[in-house]
């Protein structure tokens, strides 16, 4: 089904609008509850490598639309992610590396955008590297605790979207040479 | 398993020529990008700010007839006072007015009031925005202030066809003049946002405060827009310097936070200031887009 990425993303839409409300919340204290890294790794596991690296890239553009982040740098990212995650099924094989697979996706994403937003705010030039680094532990600690958090509802929401549209099941077991 | 891998390497070359393209390509294409998933995203903006706006008109309706009733009484004395003040000002501005025919004064500085409603705070280290419900359509443009009643807020940085973004007063690309009260010269000191510690508040800069200036002691000092250079108008509120020694980092200027005259992350309506002649500003960005 060649339009099942396109579905997925609408599917997975309210996630990503949710987290931005969440971020609403914690605005007062400069956090941002970014969940776009995990919502890639489910659709890895059972949509093939074309469909994937559309529907990631278009996660990454939603999140950088409304942000002064440089454009397409975390689309970018996540449509490498996505390519990365389908070529070594391995990784997401079972439930605790998907885990994984979605702290370290979420974690490795958000230090993009924050690394890439401080860029284009001129606060990676000299002295201000150095007061960048202890600024950039708290977001992507917080991204890591998010993705593990939210990867199980929001695999449950994209999963049963993709049964509905037919797309094989993903194999539990070590792939066959 | 080699054609897995075989698929891969191509596909991290097609991604890398990809990413060649995308810097290679025209701004304006990038913007088109930018602006379609922007305005993918606005119904639903406006969704969770009208689900908000209900939700307050339901817990408003759902107060009793005692607590309406003081509300409306307290409303009729502010509304009086309000009058007598409107009554006073009357003869102010008939002086004035015959001062600028007198000076054939011309003032530019003219603005539309568009009242928004807020659709969604967003904060980091690196910007400090809020999106209000209004845009383009509504005649905002790109640049124009954003007050609460006499309280700089912020500025418009980004107009969609039915929201905008605004940057906060905090938000370190932001930047205006401004006037410390208490300063009878009325030197011009500069205000801009700085990029706040996570979990920390947001503050701004105040720099090129002169030397020679003392806050006041036992009150504190507002900070006042000074209306040069066409954005603001003149005497809105920025917020006040925060109390305490000010740090001193070049030979003759002192520099000090700026405390936000208001929450900015609890306003639930804005006024943006829409300059019915183009600005300087504008003119500018005009040009820059159309290089």
């Amino acid at each position: 089904m060649g339009w099942a990425w396109l579905i997925l993303l609408l599917a997975t839409y309210p996630w990503l609008f949710a987290a931005d409300l969440a971020s609403d919340f914690t605005a007062s204290s400069g956090l941002v509850i970014f969940i776009s890294g995990a919502c890639i790794v489910a659709p890895c596991r059972r949509l093939r490598r074309w469909q994937s690296v559309p529907f990631a890239a278009c996660v990454g553009f939603l999140f950088e639309a409304r942000r002064p982040i440089p454009d397409g740098a975390l689309a970018l990212f996540l449509a490498g992610a996505a390519i990365f995650l389908t070529s070594d099924k391995q990784l997401i094989r079972n439930t605790p590396r998907m885990l994984r697979a979605a702290a370290a996706s979420n974690a490795a994403a958000c230090l993009i955008w924050f690394t890439f937003a401080a860029g284009a705010a001129g606060q990676l030039g000299g002295a201000k590297f150095f007061s960048f680094i202890p600024q950039l532990i708290i977001p992507v600690v917080l991204a890591a605790v998010t993705g593990v958090v939210i990867y199980i509802p929001v695999s449950l929401v994209q999963n049963a979207a993709m049964d509905r549209m037919g797309i094989p099941p993903a194999s539990e077991g070590p792939e066959s040479p | 398993m080699d054609q897995n891998r075989q698929g891969a390497r191509a596909s991290y070359i097609a991604l890398t020529i990809f990413v060649a393209i995308w810097i290679l390509l025209p701004s304006a294409v990038r913007r088109f990008n930018r602006e379609a998933f922007s305005e993918f995203q606005a119904p639903a903006l406006h969704l969770a700010g009208k689900g908000r706006d209900l939700a307050k008109f339901w817990e408003l309706k759902s107060r009793s007839n005692e607590e309406m009733a003081a509300a409306g009484r307290d409303l009729a004395r502010i509304n009086a006072a309000l009058e007598l003040k409107l009554k006073s000002m009357d003869d102010v501005r008939r002086e004035n007015v015959r001062l600028r025919d007198i000076t054939r004064y011309k003032d530019t500085a003219d603005y539309l009031s568009v009242v928004a409603r807020v659709a969604t705070r967003d904060s980091s280290s690196w910007w400090q925005r809020i999106v209000i419900r209004k845009g383009r359509n509504d005649g905002i443009r790109p640049g124009s202030p954003v007050i609460f009643g006499i309280t700089v807020v912020g500025r418009v940085t980004a107009v969609h066809l039915t929201t905008s973004e605004v940057d906060l007063v905090t938000s370190p690309s932001f930047r205006c003049t401004a006037y410390l009260e208490g300063d009878e010269q009325n030197r011009i000191v500069l205000v801009n946002g700085m990029a706040g510690n996570s979990l920390g508040s947001a503050r701004a800069r105040i720099s090129v405060i002169p030397y020679d200036y003392f806050q006041p002691a036992g009150q504190t000092t507002q900070v006042f827009t000074t209306g040069m250079g066409g954005v603001f108008p003149s005497r809105l509120l920025l917020g006040t310097l925060e109390s305490g020694p000010l740090s001193a980092k070049e030979a003759n200027f002192k520099e000090g936070q700026l405390i936000p005259a208001r929450d900015l992350y609890n306003l639930q309506e804005v006024s943006v200031l829409v300059p019915l002649h183009q600005t300087p500003g504008e003119a500018l960005l005009q040009t820059d887009q159309l290089q």
